[in-house]
């Protein structure tokens, strides 16, 4: 599972966050409840002990020790309710004490007797054997006219603890069971929600230069998403546009071009033919014409892009062998190579069966060989390879020329970029030859690139699905 | 030899009539549609220069009237447009010829001579300039009776310009000739095999026959013929 992703964060989140304030509900809870419970408790003994001071003690000078003694062991009964009583007077001297309960459920005996002590009330837990708790309350009471007498009421904690132990348990383990529910709800939430951001992604990664006519799927639900999917749709729709504009600039620019070059070179034609001229007014009128020419050239070639990219290199689409196609353009280029004494090395021995527009895969190998010629000096050498690689051909052009520069080789498939702005060899061209390249190669669906060591050479590698019957 | 040109670009119309007239064909123009339909309906022309888009009415309309009437007058299609489908079609509808702007006017000519059956229609075996003899049979090639070896595409650029003796070739004319289309924009390869057919058939004497014309293209004459 990534653990940048979206889905991931929240929902670690969420589940940090809930497992958090779960612990802390709890802990309160518990720890409330129990102060309560012995709280609770504690008044409730603390609240006999005053009853035997208010009703009994009162009157010990009328009524004798004796008969407090019987009357709180008749009203309360200790051994059955399992409490412990004790009254004692300020000396330490027992006046009454009770039994064991009849459960057996602690000794009385093992309460040891208490100090003086200043305090009216108060109270403590006491460990008794049997690992039992037993909480008593304590109370000084005093009367007018009367000694000071110590009364001490006391009930077990256990029945509060086991309680309280059996929520512990409780929260304990219900605390981890709902966060793994919550958590496991929550990621198939989230992922629910974020499946459309997932589809969106697909579908945005699909779109192209190539294919911006498409559009995401808009999911109508009304919500962040839709409205995501929207205006993803609408910045498409814009690069679309400007897409269409640059092409249709270049298609419309070199359409435009054409009439007044016509013109141009057909009266500089003229004028470089015409007799009456000085011989020196003729030649600055071939100069011009010269320029002119190469001026319908860049025109030709840029109408020729603009044609590939709206698609029309489909018209002349037929099946023929690549590995002959390389050969006979590397014998008809011979000349051009041999006229700087360098060698043409072609290797294509198999036929390699391919579709495409014949005329323009040749001026794909006609352009790469040309490259191939000018940029390398007089005595190297060239290879063109062509060889079946798992279902593809792939055409090589290798020279071991000038090579192109790291910084110039992510641009030289760009329109009018020239690796060497200052001399560049190729003073007729416009820098299109290679863009012209690598459209053809797009139109047919298949892979150019280029990789190069700087003096030492280049090699160009096409990349073309092989015909399957 | 009377040509009909509708063209509505005046500056391009004049050029051609000039050029045209200069080689003493009788040249009409009209610049547009409708008044270059009347004067093809109403004369008998040996050839019909027509550009696609005029105003009034489109060049393919009037190719198609004049089809219509039967008439077997080349015409010759002039256009800034050069997508496959409009040129596939001004075909089907009876063009003979098809030239995209811009061109040289040299190539124009060339055109205008083949459809007018004075050009290229020269069909005997050996053509001779000067003292240069090719034998279209053997594929042999004489200066001054001495035989000149020559290579398979060095011999068919010869043939070439020799067809027309004096006439000049653009490089673009002699790629689409010698070549194929692929070798468009790499003209040097004209230049290249034009040097080395120097070399055979010039260097030697004294009478250069291959001559360069700057910013065209190259021509084969004696100086005597034009």
């Amino acid at each position: 599972m990534n653990r940048r992703s979206i889905s991931f964060r929240l929902v670690a989140w969420y589940a940090g966050l809930l497992a958090g304030i779960f612990v802390l509900l709890c802990a309160s809870l518990y720890l409330d409840l129990r102060r309560f419970l012995v709280n609770d408790l504690r008044e409730s003994q603390l609240r006999r002990a005053r009853e035997i001071g208010n009703t009994l003690l009162v009157h010990v000078k009328q009524t004798g020790e004796s008969y407090v003694a019987s009357q709180t062991e008749d009203w309360y009964d200790p051994e059955i309710n399992d409490r412990f009583i004790r009254i004692t007077r300020a000396d330490g001297t027992l006046i009454y004490t009770s039994g064991k309960p009849k459960d057996g459920s602690f000794n009385p005996d093992e309460v040891p007797k208490l100090a003086p002590s200043p305090h009216v009330v108060f109270s403590r837990e006491l460990k008794l054997s049997g690992n039992k708790t037993l909480l008593v309350a304590a109370l000084n009471f005093k009367s007018p006219g009367n000694p000071t007498y110590l009364v001490e009421f006391g009930a077990l904690l256990d029945p509060v603890n086991t309680m309280l132990n059996h929520l512990f348990l409780q929260l304990t383990l219900g605390l981890p069971l709902a966060v793994f529910v919550i958590t496991v709800g929550g990621y198939l939430l989230v992922r629910r929600a974020l499946t459309p951001v997932e589809q969106i992604t697909r579908a945005a990664e699909s779109i192209t230069q190539h294919n911006l006519s498409e559009r995401l799927p808009v999911a109508q639900t009304g919500d962040e998403l839709e409205r995501l999917s929207v205006s993803l749709n609408r910045m498409i729709a814009r690069l679309d546009d400007a897409f269409q504009n640059s092409k249709r600039f270049v298609a419309d620019a070199s359409h435009e071009l054409r009439t007044p070059l016509t013109i141009l070179r057909g009266e500089l034609e003229s004028l470089a033919e015409d007799p009456r001229l000085a011989s020196e007014w003729r030649d600055r009128a071939a100069i011009l014409l010269e320029e002119a020419v190469r001026l319908s050239k860049i025109v030709e070639q840029l109408f020729a892009l603009s044609r590939l990219d709206a698609g029309e290199a489909q018209t002349d689409w037929s099946r023929f062998d690549l590995a002959e196609l390389a050969k006979t353009t590397a014998e008809q280029m011979g000349l051009l190579a041999e006229d700087k004494n360098i060698s043409i090395h072609c290797e294509a021995r198999q036929p390699m069966p391919v579709e495409g527009d014949q005329v323009r895969l040749k001026q794909v190998v006609v352009n790469l060989l040309d490259n191939a010629i000018k940029y390398t000096p007089k005595n190297g050498a060239i290879q063109l390879r062509v060889s079946a690689v798992n279902g593809h051909v792939v055409l090589e052009v290798e020279d071991n020329g000038v090579g192109i520069s790291r910084e110039a080789l992510p641009h030289i498939f760009e329109r009018f970029y020239r690796v060497d702005q200052t001399r560049s060899i190729d003073s007729e061209g416009a820098g299109l030859g290679l863009s012209i390249v690598k459209s053809i190669c797009t139109a047919h669906g298949a892979e150019v690139e280029a990789v190069s060591v700087p003096r030492e050479g280049s090699c160009f590698r096409i990349k073309l699905p092989l015909s399957k019957n | 030899m009377r040509i009909l040109l509708v063209e509505d670009e005046k500056k391009v119309a004049d050029f051609i009539e000039r050029g045209l007239k200069a080689e003493r064909y009788a040249v009409d123009v009209c610049h547009d549609g409708r008044a270059g339909w009347e004067m093809a309906e109403a004369y008998d022309y040996d050839l019909v220069m027509l550009d696609l888009m005029l105003p009034e009415l489109s060049g393919t309309e009037i190719l198609e009237r004049i089809r219509r009437k039967n008439q077997q007058v080349p015409i010759l299609i002039l256009t800034a447009r050069d997508g496959m489908d409009d040129k596939v079609k001004n075909f089907e509808l009876g063009a003979d010829d098809y030239l995209t702007k811009p061109f040289a006017f040299a190539e124009l000519l060339v055109r205008v001579k083949a459809l007018l059956r004075r050009g290229p229609v020269n069909r005997s075996s050996v053509l001779r300039v000067g003292d240069l003899e090719i034998d279209r049979l053997t594929q042999s090639v004489k200066r001054a009776g001495k035989k000149v070896e020559l290579t398979a595409k060095e011999y068919s650029l010869l043939e070439y310009l020799a067809t027309q003796p004096g006439r000049v070739f653009s490089r673009t004319m002699i790629i689409e000739h010698v070549w194929d289309q692929s070798f468009q924009g790499l003209t040097n390869i004209v230049d290249v095999y034009v040097r080395h057919l120097r070399a055979k058939v010039d260097d030697a004497y004294p009478v250069k026959l291959l001559r360069t014309v700057r910013g065209v293209g190259y021509s084969l004459s004696d100086g005597v013929t034009t």
